[in-house]
């Protein structure tokens, strides 16, 4: 009975076949394929070709999983087992048919396999994303400083040409200009913050500052500003605030200043107010509400997803100008704070934009303004022992115009200029100078391996020069760069008068102390 | 002279071992993906070099791990044909590491490295990536638009009966 049920079991999966060393069938018991005696092995499928190479091998057996053999308009799945019979010269073949099986199988890899392949085709086109930004982010940082540098010359030449002996007509003319670079620089900014933050290379910094005051500045600026457009503006400050907090002063600043902005170009009457407040009475950290609300022309509901998105200006509200990046900066920016900006807004009423930010309550709520403030140091004018000798590298002829007009006005140094990275040692080993300030971009050698040759001069006082970079280039990256190649202080063009002089005031008296 | 030779398609699924078999044997195409399990052998009869030479082709069951090839699939092959998928890097990543263990197992067996589906990728941009990978390839094909399929083929063959 066993017997009877394990042959119709097995009976229909097994095969044997015997075949010669000349490869012809000498018998087959049909069971699976119907193979007939006297017949070529290898004319029945190109699998058995490799029985041409079984009796040239050492091994007496192989075994040879899952092939799939299509006859007679069907495929199946064998496994098939070889032995050799040297002494007969004869193969037999084991042909075990697991069909059934191995479709199971096929089901499943063919699942998997199609899942891991479309990942990967969403890795590749991540990938290419990536590039793409990459590149994207990369032309912005260079189209910024292709802009910048004129851009300096411009803001430069504005302030030379208001000190000098112009009309009052001509004085609000230079203002107009000047507003108009003002401007220009501002996009440049918006426009790197925006490829920053989609790098995901700008970071929130928290520190402590006087938040109270950082208010009242800020609403004294926006009070002077609506009066201009005879608008009516207020600032609630919750008493309950503490002066000292711990947070991202610039980013919080930059989201306030957009949304202030935003609100004055679209509210051609009524009022905008600006509430600050929280419900918290933690002691160490709080969370903040800011809300700016306007009577302006409001946004459209359909627009309303819009208005965060890059270069968004909505018809109506683009006539007011604005480079439609400062939404787009603030949704992203309060993102990075850990905040949901809300919008309401009533089209022909006003708008209100809502975000609050939890910051640190600092510890200590006393004033250290007079601590901070460094002792205002004269510039010097030592006429006996000379004036501080300063060298300036820079290729481009309108820069070292500009320099040249900056320094004759503020009379404190003497100024060399080279034109590019070689000149500069060359001057350096030829005259002595107390500081150096160096454009990064040059012809024939840039600033940077000016820097490095500088640092590791044979003359110890060539390469303890205290060294200010004054650079178009804004990135983290350079910054970094230069401060590796031992260069003390950092100046993003266009270059500030003020801060570019007091800068090296700073690092004179600092060298000056240490020698 | 009519010879029969071995050939063994391998790579990792998905990259088109068996649509660059048929397209070569058939001459047929099918967008639809399906995968080979275990082993699907083909044959075709070519002339090379003035010679008849059948071809018998063992269409291998993808996987990224050489190691794991059943050494009964690569026994008797008389070259190797290294498949990758131009469109997807991955399937190229570990191609020198891979080249390296048939190098080590199988030393006297020839390979040919094909980077398929050129027809989906910037092939300028392609043969930069190879070249920075430093990946040595013999063809650019395309099975679904038969580039360099039979040229592949008929230069293994060439290849075979000039190492006969």
């Amino acid at each position: 009975m066993l017997s009877a049920i394990r042959k119709e079991f097995l009976e229909n999966r097994h095969q044997l076949l015997v075949v010669s060393e000349d490869y012809k069938v000498l018998s087959s018991d049909n069971t699976i394929f119907n193979i007939n005696d006297g017949s070529d092995i290898t004319d029945f499928h190109p699998f058995f070709f490799t029985v041409t190479t079984l009796f040239d091998e050492e091994e007496a057996s192989r075994h040879f999983f899952c092939v799939q053999i299509d006859h007679l308009g069907r495929t199946r799945y064998v496994d098939i087992r070889t032995k050799k019979d040297v002494l007969e010269k004869k193969i037999y073949l084991f042909l075990e048919d697991m069909t059934e099986h191995y479709k199971n199988v096929h089901q499943i890899k063919q699942v998997r396999n199609e899942s891991i392949i479309q990942f990967n085709i969403v890795q590749e086109l991540n990938n290419q994303l990536e590039v793409q930004r990459g590149f994207k982010n990369k032309f912005l940082a260079n189209v910024s400083h292709e802009i910048r540098t004129p851009l300096n010359s411009i803001q430069g030449f504005i302030n030379v040409l208001k000190m000098s002996n112009i009309s009052k007509e001509q004085l609000d003319l230079v203002n107009i200009i000047e507003d108009s670079s003002e401007t220009l620089v501002t996009i440049l900014d918006d426009l790197l913050d925006i490829s920053k933050i989609e790098a995901g290379r700008l970071e929130i910094k928290n520190r402590r500052f006087d938040f109270k005051s950082f208010i009242n500045v800020l609403s004294k600026t926006y009070a002077l500003r609506a009066e201009e457009k005879r608008l009516e503006f207020t600032c609630e400050l919750g008493e309950n605030i503490p002066r000292f907090l711990v947070g991202d002063r610039l980013r919080i600043n930059q989201v306030l200043i957009n949304l202030l902005e935003n609100a004055l170009r679209y509210t051609h009457k009524g009022s905008i107010r600006m509430n600050i407040s929280t419900d918290s009475r933690n002691l160490r950290r709080l969370p903040i509400t800011f809300e700016i609300i306007d009577t302006g022309i409001g946004i459209a509901p359909e627009n309303m997803d819009k208005i965060f998105e890059s270069f968004t200006q909505l018809e109506k509200r683009g006539l007011f100008g604005g480079s439609g990046l400062g939404l787009s900066i603030v949704k992203q920016l309060t993102d990075l704070m850990d905040s949901d900006l809300e919008v309401k807004s009533i089209e022909g009423e006003g708008s209100s934009f809502m975000f609050t930010i939890t910051l640190g309550v600092s510890h200590d709520q006393r004033s250290k303004t007079q601590e901070q403030v460094a002792p205002l140091v004269s510039l010097p004018a030592e006429k006996t022992k000379g004036k501080k000798r300063i060298l300036y590298g820079e290729d481009i002829e309108v820069n070292q115009l500009l320099m040249t007009k900056f320094f004759a006005e503020h009379g404190g140094y003497s100024l060399d200029i080279a034109k590019n990275g070689e000149w500069v040692i060359e001057y350096l080993e030829r005259y002595p100078y107390d500081l150096l300030l160096l454009d990064l971009t040059m012809p024939v050698m840039d600033g940077f391996d000016a820097a490095t040759a500088i640092r590791n001069h044979s003359n110890k006082k060539i390469q303890k020069i205290p060294i200010i970079a004054l650079s178009a280039r804004t990135t983290e990256e350079e910054k970094m760069e230069a401060k590796e190649v031992g260069i003390n202080a950092y100046l993003t063009k266009p270059i500030n008068q003020a801060l570019m002089f007091e800068t090296i005031e700073r690092l004179l008296n600092r060298y000056k102390k240490k020698n | 002279m009519s010879v029969s030779k071995k050939i063994v398609l391998l790579g990792h699924f998905g990259v088109g071992k068996s649509s660059l078999l048929r397209r070569f044997v058939e001459n047929t195409f099918s967008e639809n993906y399906t995968v080979t399990i275990g082993v699907h052998i083909m044959k075709k009869e070519i002339m090379a070099e003035g010679n008849n030479i059948t071809l018998i082709i063992w269409d291998v069951e993808g996987t990224d791990d050489f190691t794991k090839y059943r050494p009964s699939y690569l026994l008797g092959a008389s070259s190797f044909i290294y498949v990758f998928d131009a469109s997807r890097a991955v399937t190229y990543s570990d191609l020198k590491y891979n080249l390296g263990h048939l190098k080590e197992k199988y030393s006297n067996v020839p390979v040919h490295v094909i980077g398929n589906k050129v027809d989906l990728v910037d092939q300028d941009q392609l043969i930069k990536d190879l070249e920075q990978q430093e990946i040595e390839h013999s063809y650019l094909s395309s099975a679904k638009t038969g580039e360099n399929v039979e040229r592949l083929f008929q230069n293994v063959a060439a290849q075979l009966l000039k190492n006969a």
